[in-house]
């Protein structure tokens, strides 16, 4: 099977380049130096009190996924929000177009290159998440479950840059409007339930007391939302709560339904959906340029 | 080998191209002139499948690769007016990446490119970091790219442009050379002086038409006549002015003191003729000389003022 051309480049430019060294350098090195002090300050409780406070390995291992997760969704629209404009930018675009290759195969080959250079991250970065294995508490099966988690989060991040790309001339424009967007999924998506919620609590102060207090319908904006979907799994992982108890905390209560007792399955879903429908996207911005 | 009919193109109220249409003939290095806005790089962006037309077809050897885009792909090789080189890759893995996106993998393209490289004398640059090539290379290099397919037509956009004269005088030399290894060329440039010197065809584009097209000879036959003869006499005007208000080749006699400036659309034996008829009616010329013409004269009357444009009118007239 051939590799796709672009993919191969991205690969091989970014395997060459110094700031790929310099990101796993520092990603991996503050993962490492938060781990370490976690593990240092919870081995310095044990010889003071010859107690063993297993729920700190549990914290770490929340502290260095919940640091990764952010990391990711923060790094990857970066890596790709230059990936067509810069094309554009260096003159290339055009030359690549008049090539045998379609446009759906540079935006994918420019998606694969960017979510190789994710796993890489993901992947240097466990041997600092396997040292939680030490005192146990966390499964293989956790891991892939994270894993699961981060590869869709990661994607819908990297297809939104590359659609802004590719609608943008600019590569700051671009960069700047995939944050925006990003910013609005996850921010956004929190805020609209908040006032929701906020609004249904004065209403029923108002007139109804008794009235359940929720954010109503608003509440499946948040499936599109990759920071709450890692937050629920997170919290399941641990098993400190289930999923309808952490969306009444937040947004009151939704009673229950498919949904909820699948909410984790139905965002994942749903964030692959929007991933790919991005990237359909970008595909059309590159074949319309020709009309 | 190219045939186009009737190519529109329009943005918004704006039309690019007005009904073009264009014929190259196999293994002709074809020079595309046109002012600023003539609709050169509209058609040249269709030609590469970079665009699509409102209407018309452009056939390949037959085929007509507006539907057919995949063949269209593999029968052009395209040179864009700027470089387009990515950082970080070697001449090698430039031409490699290129070689892997016209489908040539593994040796077969190693192959390829280390030949067309020693074609375009980049084969001592092979792992320079293309970054660190100076223009002219840069420009060799993206003809190397665009050959990498061997495509049957190569498409150049002003390639010259940005380069010294130098630097200019090899790129030409470099295009010669694949045009005598049989390559069709297509080359659009606002340089003349460079077209006339390299092309055996030119095709003049002006408001979005095709106003002038023909093999470099036709062109410099009509430069010529459409420059008058100038004629001075040093005895028997009378008997001159005569003669060639009868000639029927003669379009137009002005005189001033002893010379007569006369539009005449023959060839040259006519125009020896012509001087012949003079000395045997009894008329003594002191000058008989037709003014230079050059393609830079004919492309600024093709696409400028009005009353230029009567030397065009004359030579439709004339039937050439």
């Amino acid at each position: 099977m051939k590799t796709n051309p672009v993919y191969r480049r991205e690969i091989m430019v970014s395997a060459r380049s110094f700031r790929l060294a310099l990101i796993l350098m520092v990603f991996n090195g503050i993962l490492a130096l938060v781990a370490l002090l976690n593990m240092y300050s919870t081995l310095a409780q044990v010889r003071l009190t010859a107690e063993v406070q297993y729920t700190s390995f549990l914290d770490l291992y929340l502290f260095v996924a919940g640091l990764e997760f952010v990391m990711l969704i923060g790094v990857m629209p970066a890596i790709t929000a230059g990936s067509i404009s810069g094309e554009r930018e260096r003159q290339t675009l055009e030359i690549l177009m008049a090539t045998r290759l379609t446009s759906a195969q540079i935006v994918c080959g420019k998606l694969t290159a960017a979510l190789s250079t994710m796993a890489l991250l993901i992947a240097s970065s466990f041997p600092i998440l396997a040292m939680m294995f030490v005192y146990g508490g966390v499964t293989a099966r956790d891991i892939c479950l994270l894993l699961l988690c981060y590869v869709a989060a990661a994607w819908l991040a990297g297809s939104l840059g590359i659609f802004c790309s590719s609608i943008c001339r600019r590569t700051t424009t671009s960069t700047v409007t995939a944050y925006a967007v990003m910013g609005v999924m996850v921010l956004g998506t929190y805020g609209v339930n908040q006032f929701a919620y906020y609004m249904s609590g004065m209403r029923a102060a108002g007139y109804l007391a008794a009235a359940p207090q929720s954010s109503g319908g608003f509440l499946y904006l948040m499936l599109m939302n990759p920071a709450s979907t890692f937050l629920l799994m997170i919290s399941r992982l641990t098993g400190r709560e289930q999923v309808s108890a952490n969306v009444a905390g937040w947004f009151g209560n939704h009673g229950g339904g498919v949904i909820f007792s699948h909410w984790i399955l139905f965002s994942i879903i749903i964030q692959v959906l929007l991933a790919l429908l991005l990237v359909a996207g970008a595909v059309r911005v590159l074949e319309r340029r020709r009309t | 080998m190219l045939k186009i009919r009737n190519l529109q193109k329009t943005y918004g109220n704006y039309h690019a191209l007005n009904g073009l249409d264009m014929d190259i003939r196999e293994g002709t290095l074809f020079g595309f002139v046109g002012p600023n806005g003539a609709g050169k790089t509209t058609t040249i962006k269709i030609m590469t499948g970079l665009l699509r037309p409102d209407g018309g077809t452009v056939e390949i050897d037959g085929t007509d690769v507006l539907k057919h885009p995949g063949s269209l792909k593999d029968r052009i090789g395209y040179v864009p007016d700027y470089f387009g080189v990515y950082d970080n890759l070697k001449v090698s893995e430039y031409m490699e990446f290129f070689a892997a996106c016209c489908g040539l993998e593994g040796l077969v393209a190693r192959r390829r490119c280390h030949t067309l490289l020693e074609q375009v004398g980049l084969d001592s640059k092979i792992d320079s970091y293309v970054d660190s090539l100076s223009r002219g290379m840069k420009q060799r290099l993206g003809l190397a790219r665009a050959l990498i397919h061997d495509p049957s037509l190569l498409i150049m956009d002003e390639p010259t442009i940005g380069l010294d004269p130098r630097t200019r005088l090899e790129f030409r030399e470099t295009v010669k050379e694949l045009n005598e290894q049989g390559r069709t060329i297509l080359i659009s440039s606002h340089l003349l002086s460079d077209l006339s010197q390299l092309c055996s065809d030119i095709g003049i584009i002006e408001g979005g038409k095709m106003i002038l097209t023909g093999t470099m000879e036709e062109i410099t036959d009509r430069i010529h006549t459409s420059k008058p003869v100038v004629i001075t006499i040093q005895e028997n005007m009378p008997a001159a002015l005569k003669l060639l208000k009868e000639h029927p080749l003669v379009r137009s006699i002005s005189v001033k003191e002893n010379d007569i400036l006369v539009e005449f659309s023959g060839t040259g034996r006519e125009e020896s003729m012509l001087l012949t008829g003079l000395v045997e009616a009894g008329v003594m010329v002191r000058g008989f000389v037709r003014e230079p013409g050059s393609l830079e004269s004919v492309f600024m009357q093709l696409t400028s003022h009005e009353e230029e444009r009567v030397v065009l009118s004359y030579e439709d007239e004339s039937g050439l």
